[in-house]
Formats: structure tokens, sequence, C-alpha cells
């Protein structure tokens, strides 16, 4: 009745970074219930161990190029960097975390484990090649999220941004199950390469079977794309990332877009890049649609940051334009022959916001008071002075975000520009410079207030041992991959998505 | 899909309806009324009533009703496994251990952290 | 099939046609919030019943079991959490007219996208195959099959337990 399979036959060696994690998370829940309350530095340091064991194993792993557990996890270079983003921001995270969930009274091992679970959902997402594990890997990556924002439990706008959150992202969900159904009432699978398969014959024949196609990838993009949060799905952002404890709004800016992207990415590539509208086309029916969202996103996120008062919110309107511009790359995705390059680009694009906004929220909570006030633009007046290092490191990442060369975000809007050319989207291409230049105004605006405003300048008396570490290492991410592009660049030189290229 | 199978079902919810109808309303239709305010009143043990019949109820009863959530959905997901856990060997058996092991482990868990405890 | 088996799965179909709509009116129009959990309840049985009809018993199972066992239980309690909410003295709130029309907005495309398209036809199932209990069990563990999905819902679950006690612990 059934053939067992052998353990070779699920081929678990390369599923390892995201299984071991998620076992490991086990391991952390049940330790964490001996160790003593105010010991929960302990929790912290299992956490990191399990984090660079995965994040060992994944380097190990990383081209392996196989798919493993029949079928449902593909392990390609693709998954290992989407692996290497989410392993990188929870290890930051969990720096950025040990010190500030002390001082604000909101430590609980719990923490821990739950940033492990939304970890291991990130890279289940980027393995998946069936629409059933990205939608239970989607869950994995919110559920713990959403109680990660309320975890403030004193703090009336904690609990409103985890609530907000867990509304609109329990909406989120619902449209992708019901794109997914669509989907798999039309293609008869769940599976993203039989779909691939199947596309062909669908687009030929004109059905009834296209337009449920259509629409089911269109709710998926709905649903996805209030995880990333592009317009007009952002609404949540600004007071989710503002109520949430610091660190939790920067795991999820850099995690949660990491984990929405690589399942759009790997929908848009392996599943529908032949979803034309006649055949023989070369350009996908729903780029335009998706170019059109990008355009929106990238003009209202950059446009609305410009005003606002408090660095969160300013950086969670900043991490809207950042996925407009990630969005840029999905659709470059859809001109046939320009998928991998522009995979490549928003991967890297991904990795160069990873390293550089959680450096600018660790500079944040550097300033953030123990009641959650101090975040303010205007308190970043005169830093230079009190804090030089700091100020520096502050200054770099505003510039990284704006794009300047020698940082990373230059290296990912480079490529994404690129990419963006040669799918022939030129006035996309255009308003992405543009909004870029618009975006200077509000990241340099920081700098100003650091180093030529007058002000005593905050003591940044959050900037302790453990956040410094997170601040550093963000920092060098920064640099490394803004001066030598090629080490990131080279990991996924040889790129094999499903072995579609 | 013989819809004859389900006969045995449809019987029963259908027994169970009337013979719930009958039951609360036969003492109504056949028993003599006389009805005072104090036997209308809800029975308390003999104490008198005082303030609304709803209450507010602690938000316990809402961790106990996600918590049975939770269980439920893992005894759904036992069921197809159990109707034919025979042909699946000692594979299934393992299968299914490693998923009742992750969910012991939450059980584990919420018994540590006193979530079961009503106090 | 003869006309006997299918007038009695057309009874059916209508008495649980019957379940669905008036228990979801009766949520809607019910002033008690409690009384409307229970109408609810009546009209997942209806679907349960759909279910039956659509040659799904383990999915009427369940609706049963879940949706009626579990999320029934779950709606009443979130209802008596809120003491404000059981007794209601207006029916409807001020954005009735904003909630109906998107309501209608959404039957109508669901009429003409999903509905239209296969109206009229009576057309053969698509497979021959009925997949059974069995083969759903089967499936769950098969090595190429679904045996990810199913331990990684294990994940989900024991994530939303934690979850669930984080938020709802005692402030200690």
């Amino acid at each position: 009745m059934i053939d067992v399979p052998s353990i070779a036959d699920l081929n678990l060696t390369v599923t390892f970074p995201a299984v071991f994690l998620a076992l490991f998370t086990m391991v952390v829940l049940i330790v964490d219930l001996f160790i003593p309350k105010d010991r929960k530095i302990r929790t912290a340091h299992l956490t990191l161990g399990g984090l660079v064991v995965a994040f060992v194993w994944n380097v190990l792993v990383f081209d392996s190029n196989q798919t493993a557990l029949g079928g449902m996890y593909i392990a390609d270079s693709f998954s290992g960097f989407i692996n290497f983003i989410a392993l990188t921001a929870a290890i930051i995270t969990c720096f950025l975390s040990v010190d500030y969930l002390k001082r604000t009274g909101i430590e609980q091992g719990e923490f821990y484990s739950l940033l492990l679970f939304s970890t291991a959902g990130v890279m289940f997402m980027g393995a998946a090649s069936d629409l059933i594990v990205v939608f239970i890997a989607l869950e994995i990556l919110s559920i713990p999220l959403y109680v990660m924002a309320a975890m403030r439990y004193r703090d009336a706008k904690s609990e409103e941004s985890g609530l907000k959150y867990f509304i609109l992202g329990a909406f989120a969900s619902a449209f992708f199950l019901y794109g997914a159904a669509l989907v798999y009432g039309a293609t008869g699978t769940t599976s993203l390469p039989e779909i691939f398969a199947s596309v062909e014959g669908i687009v030929a024949t004109d059905s009834g079977a296209r337009l449920y196609l259509v629409l089911g990838a269109a709710l998926i993009f709905v649903g996805l794309g209030f995880k990333v949060a592009v317009v007009p799905f952002h609404m949540w952002t600004p007071d989710v990332y503002e109520g949430a404890p610091t660190p939790v709004t920067a795991f999820m800016s850099v995690a949660a877009k990491a984990g929405g992207f690589a399942a759009l990415l790997r929908l848009m590539v392996i599943a529908l890049p032949e979803l034309t509208a006649n055949i023989g086309d070369t350009i996908a029916i729903w780029q335009t649609t998706i170019a059109i969202v990008a355009a929106a996103t990238m003009i209202l996120g950059n446009f609305v940051a410009i005003v606002q008062t408090n660095v969160k919110r300013m950086l969670a309107y900043s991490s809207i334009a950042h996925a407009g511009y990630i969005l840029m790359g999905v659709a470059a995705v859809g001109t046939i022959g320009v998928a991998e390059e522009a995979t490549r680009a928003a991967l890297i694009y991904m990795l160069a916001y990873t390293f550089t906004n959680l450096g600018a929220f660790a500079v944040v909570m550097a300033l953030e008071k123990d009641d959650g006030s101090g975040t303010q633009i205007a308190d970043f007046k005169g830093l230079s002075r009190s804090r030089p290092l700091l100020a520096v490191m502050m200054a770099f990442f505003m510039l990284s975000l704006t794009g300047v060369p020698t940082t990373a975000g230059f290296i990912g809007k480079f490529l994404l520009f690129g990419a963006a050319l040669e799918a022939g989207l030129v006035l996309l291409t255009i308003i992405g410079v543009l909004t870029s230049v618009v975006s200077a105004y509000y990241y340099v605006r920081i700098i100003v207030n650091m180093y030529l405003e007058d002000g005593e300048g905050d003591p940044a008396e959050g900037a302790t041992q453990y956040l410094n570490y997170a601040t550093y290492a963000a920092f060098a991410g920064t640099l490394i991959i803004g001066l030598f592009p090629f080490l990131a660049v080279n990991l996924l030189d040889t790129m094999m998505i499903a072995g579609l290229f | 899909m013989a819809l004859q199978q389900f006969a045995p079902i449809a019987a029963l919810i259908i027994l169970a309806v009337v013979l719930t109808f009958i039951i609360s309303n036969i003492s109504t239709i056949f028993g003599p009324s006389n009805n005072t305010s104090r036997k209308t009143a809800p029975y308390e043990s003999g104490m008198q009533p005082i303030g609304v019949g709803m209450r507010r109820m602690p938000v316990k009863f809402y961790l106990i009703g996600v918590l049975f959530i939770l269980f439920d959905i893992e005894v759904i997901f036992f069921l197809p496994w159990a109707v034919v856990f025979r042909d699946l060997g000692f594979y299934g058996l393992a299968v299914m251990g490693l998923f009742f092991f992750i969910l012991t482990i939450g059980l584990i868990y919420e018994w540590k952290k006193g979530a079961l405890e009503w106090e | 099939m003869t006309f006997n088996e299918l007038s009695w799965e057309a009874l059916a179909f209508g008495a649980f046609t019957i379940l669905t709509l008036g228990g979801a009116l009766g949520v809607v129009f019910n002033r008690n919030l409690v009384r409307g959990a229970v109408w609810l309840v009546v009209s997942l049985f209806g679907v349960a019943g759909f279910f039956v009809l659509l040659s799904a018993p383990f999915l009427a199972a369940v609706q049963v079991l879940v949706y009626i066992g579990a999320i029934g239980i779950l709606f009443t309690f979130a209802v008596m959490l809120t003491r404000s909410m059981t007794n209601l003295s207006e029916r409807f709130n001020k954005q009735a007219w904003l909630s109906a029309l998107a309501a209608v907005t959404l039957f109508l495309l669901i009429l003409l996208a999903v509905i239209a398209p296969i109206f009229g036809e009576i057309a053969a199932p698509s497979s021959e195959v009925v997949a059974t209990t069995e083969d759903l069990g089967v499936a769950l563990v098969s090595g190429d099959k679904f045996v990810l999905p199913f331990e990684v819902a294990s994940l989900l679950l024991t994530a939303a337990m934690i979850g669930a006690i984080v938020i709802a612990r005692e402030e200690d």
C-alpha cells in the first residue's frame, strides 16, 4: 500500500539547516523552563549557539541543488541565500534583544523560542516548492511575530500593534489560501514545478482554467503583498512598527520581507513565468500589474516618510519603499530571459537591506529610553558629539538606505535597476531612481541632525555591550557588501533554481 | 457515494433533535403551571440571584478554548492516520511519532508554565 | 443512480441549505451575541452536511470536530469575555451599509468569476478516484507526498500554543 522511503530517499542532509533549527526550537523551549528568571541570558546564548550551527550547516550544503522530502523542499542556492538572510537577521536580532528586553522589563524566555520559530518559518518558505508548504511556513513565520509584537503588554501601543498585525495578517493568509485554492482548481496540483508544467497548456487552450489561474495568482500576490507591505496593502506597517518592541520591529522588517519575497519569487520564477497573454509572448501577464504596484509603493513609501517625526515610523515607511524596490525585481522576472538576473538582484538587495536596516534599528535602540520614548528624529540632535562612533555608523546606514556608492544599498540598487532595464521596464527604473533621490531627503535629515544641529547629544545609554556587537556586525556587513560586492554576488553566480536556469 | 451509508447518522441526528425538543417542552405542555416570581427565577442553590445573568468570564476560559482547538486539530491529524496505521507499519509510526513528540513538548511547556492550572 | 436516490440527495441538499443560510441569517439578525454564536453552529452544521453530499466525509468530520466543537466554543467564550457585547440594543452598527455593500460585492464577484463559468453543466467528476480517508492517511506520511507539511504543521500548532500562553498569561 505504501512504499516506505529510505532515509536516503528523503534526502534529509540538505534540509538540515531548517529542520535542525525547527527542532532546536523545542530544545530552547524546554531548557528555558529550567533557567531561573534572572539568568535568561543563558537562553539567549543557547539560541545563538543553535543559530550558528544552522548557519555553518547552511554554508556546507549551500550549493547542493537537490530536492528533498519528496520534492517538497528545494535546497538550491536560492534557498541557501534566503537561509543566509534569515539566520543573519536572527543572530543580529538576538544580540539586539538581550539587553533591550531586560531594561524594558519584558524579558521572557519564550521570546527566543518565538524568534527561532519565525526564523525557521522564513527558511521553510524559501525552500518550499509546494503551495501547502508555503502556506504553513507563512503561518509559522507570522504567528510568533504577532505575539512578539504584543509582548510589551503594559503598553497599549504594543497591544494595538500585535492586534492590528494579527487581524490583517490573518486576513492576508486567507487571501493567500483562497488564491492557492484557485490555482489548485485550475491546475490540479499544488506543486510549483507541476503548476509550471500545466501553465503552457492552459494558456494555449484559453479555457476557463486560465481565469482561475490569473485570479489565484492575483490573490496569492495580495496575500504575500500584505506580508511584505506593498501599496495598497501597507496600512498596518507604521502602527505595527511603531508599537512593537524595537528588536521585534527590526526582525520583522527584514525577516518577514525575506520570507514573503522568497515565496513570491519562487512562485513567479518556478510556477508562473510563462503565464502570458498569448502563447509565444515574452512578457508574463502579471508583469504590468506588479510594475504598477511597485511604482506606487516606491512613490508612496518615500514621500510619506518625509513628513514623519518618529524614527520608527520613518523606517516603517522606508521599509515600504524598499519593498517597492524589491518588487521591481519581481516585476523584471516576468520578462523571459531576465529571470535569473532579476532574482539575483532582488536577493542581493534583500541581503543589503537586512544588514543596513538592522544596523539602523540598532542605533535607534541605543537612543531609546526604557519606557519606549526617545525615538523622535529630534533625539538624534548632536549625536556626533556625544557618541561619535555611533553617529558615524548611523550616517553610514542612512547612506546605504539611500543607495550611495561604497555602501551595500548602492550595490543592491545598481543590480536591481540594471535588471529592470534589461527587462524593458524603463519607466519603472526612472521612477526608482527619482524616488531614491527623494529618499535622500529624509535619510540625510538624520545625518544633518546628528552633525549640524545644536544639541546636547543623547548619551545613548542603550548602547550596551551586546547591542554594540549587533551594530558592529551590521556595519561590517553593510561595508563589506558595499566594497566587495562580488563576495555576495558570487554566492549566486551559479544560481540554480529548480534546474530552470 | 452512496448516501444510504449516512442514514444511521441522519436518524441519530433527527432522533436527538426531536427527543430534546420533546423532553424540554413536555412538562410545560402537560404539567400544571402556577408561576410566581420566585419560581421563575434561576435556580442558585437557594441563594438569591444577584446581578445580571451574563457576567464577564475570566480570560482563562479563552486560553482553555484556544488550547482545546489546537489539540482538537491534532486529533484531526490522527484520524486519517489511524484508519491505515496497520498498513503504514513502523515508518508510519515514526512519522506520527515525530508529530506527536513535537506537540508533546508543547504540552510539557504548557504544563510547566501552569497554563493547565486553575488556581 | 436511481431517481429515488437522487431525490433523497436533493432533499438532503435542501435541508442543509436551509440550515446553512438560516443559521447565517440568525447570526446576522440576532441581538444577543451568545445566541448568534449558537446560530453560527447551526450554519456550520449545514456546511458539514454539504461535505457529506460532496463525498468528503472526512471534511465533514473535521467540520463537526473542529468548527462546531472547538471554534463554536471559542466564539461563545469570546462573546462572554466581553460583557458589553452580550446584550446589544441596536441590531446593526453604524457600518452596516458599508459591510452590506462589501458582502454583496463579494457575492456578485464570486457568482461571476467562480459560479457562472461552471453553471449549467453537469460535468462528470473530473476524476474517477474518490479520495478516501485511507488515501489521505497514506498521503500524509508518504515520503513523496505530504510528510513535510504534516510535520511542519505540528511545529505550527506548537508555536500557536506558546503564543496563546504568552499572550493570555497572568501578569507575573
